[in-house]
Formats: structure tokens, sequence, C-alpha cells
């Protein structure tokens, strides 16, 4: 359910969507944020460039900070100075920094090359800034993309 | 997601079409699996994936091509083969940022990746 408490113009007011935390969720969100992003005028390289953050830090939630329960995830954006669309994604599951794991090793031979650990890198490697921090019972990622 | 394979010469070429993410990597790696199974056999395999009608993949993708590309490289070392070409640009971005040019070969267009993986069956495509 998407609330947004500003018109056109309004961009910059913040919407809130609040969606189960799980895959099947990906659909209604991604549908809302690239609506956003395309009335905010980003080019659709751009918007696909969102749309695979969205994905990996959903399937990222769904997985690790609710694995054995189902539980709720809040996205808020809003676009900033016209410029910048800022997300901020809560979830009230276990702990989980993105920052805390390491890095793949992309330069590895195939052989050494490990499967998986792809999705986080790509949310650290494709936002233009990304910030996580635990506030009381909630994770919350901050994640920034320019035009 | 669409999937249509042509054998041309000794290359079996895959043409993908769709988005391939969390929900549609399945149908991706079951498309795979028949020519990877082959591979296992121990029958000679070269792959090539024209990817020009995939606008979107996330790292479900690519793990489905990481399981291939190591299942290839299990099978034949020598011989065994898996490429890509025709990449989008968003796919292409990730392919750089993931460093998947080392996984795979990944040729520009499908006509220069048949061309260099079989001698004789670049022509032989229409």
């Amino acid at each position: 359910m998407a609330t947004n408490t500003g018109s056109f113009q309004g961009l910059a007011f913040m919407t809130t969507i609040r969606l189960p935390a799980k895959p099947e969720s990906l659909e209604k969100l991604i549908e809302a944020i690239s609506g956003f992003a395309e009335t905010a005028g980003y080019p659709r390289g751009k918007i696909g460039e969102i749309e695979l953050v969205m994905e990996e830090v959903l399937v990222n939630i769904s997985n690790y900070a609710y694995p054995e329960c189902s539980g709720e995830v809040e996205i808020r954006f809003h676009l900033k100075n016209e410029t910048t669309l800022i997300l901020e994604i809560l979830d009230h599951g276990i702990p989980f920094d993105p920052f805390s794991l390491s890095e793949p090793s992309i330069s590895a031979d195939l052989s050494d090359r490990k499967v998986g650990g792809l999705g986080v890198f790509f949310i650290r490697k494709v936002a233009d800034s990304i910030r996580y921090r635990r506030d009381g019972e909630f994770n919350v990622l901050t994640l920034t993309f320019s035009k | 997601m669409e999937f249509k394979t042509q054998q041309i010469e000794d290359v079996t070429l895959i043409h993908v079409k769709g988005r391939i993410d969390h929900r549609t990597a399945k149908d991706f790696e079951n498309a795979l699996k028949p020519h990877l199974d082959e591979c296992i056999a121990g029958d000679f395999k070269k792959i090539l994936m024209d990817m020009g009608e995939v606008d979107f993949m996330t790292s479900a993708g690519l793990r489905v091509l990481m399981i291939a590309a190591k299942t290839c490289k299990t099978c034949d070392k020598e011989k065994g083969e898996i490429a890509v070409a025709a990449l989008q640009p968003l796919i292409k971005e990730i392919f750089k940022i993931s460093r998947f040019d080392l996984i795979l070969k990944v040729f520009t267009t499908v006509q220069s990746g048949l061309e260099n993986m079989s001698s004789t069956s670049a022509g032989a495509k229409k």
C-alpha cells in the first residue's frame, strides 16, 4: 500500500510502501519505484540499475533478515534537489549489516570463484551511496541514486 | 522467458529472451540443463548464448551462468566452451563489475561468437 503526501511537483515528498518481505513482492515494489524514477526523469539505463539494486535488497532481506519467519519491509523514497533519489529500506528482522560481508574475490579463476555473494556486492557497487544503521528493532538501509 | 535453440555446426546457439531475475532464474537454469547434461555425459559441447533480448539480469542469473561455466570446465578442460554474445548495456555493466569476462567468453555479436567458436559455423547462420 503506497501513500504519497505530495503531488507530481512534490516528488520531494516522501512516498512510503509497506510489503511482505518476500520475492513475490518485487513486482509491486519495482513498479512503484521505477514509475517514480521515470516521472522524475531518470534515464532508462539508470532505472534498470535501481531495479537491480532493489531486487538484490529485497531478496537479501527475505533470506537473511527473516530466514525462518515472514516479515514486512518498508520502503520510503523521495527526490532530493530534483536530482537524487533517496531510498530508505526498513525491516525488523535479524540485524544484518551488508558492510559486514567481505567482497567476493572477483579476480579469481573460474575454479576458485565462489557461486553466490554477488547480490550484496552489486548493491554496494551500483548505488551511488549506501549507509546502514540499526535503529532499535530495525535494520535501516539508505541508498541514493543520482540521475 | 523464452528460449530457442539452434545447432550451427558444432556450436549450440541458445537465443534467450526476457528478464533473468530471482523469479525466472530457475527457468534459465532448466533451459541450460539438457545441454550441460550432455557435457557431463562427456559429449563435446560448445554453447553460445545470444543475450540480445535480455535487458535485465540480477545476481540470480549470474549464479546460473557461473554454475554452467563450472560444469563446462569440469567436463572438458580443453574443449568445453560456454560463451555469451550481444550483451545489453545493463548486463554489460554487471559483467564488468563482477568480472564475469574471466568466467565466460563475451562476444560483441552472435556472428563474432560463432566465428570464434567454430571456424565453419559463421557462414551457416542465416
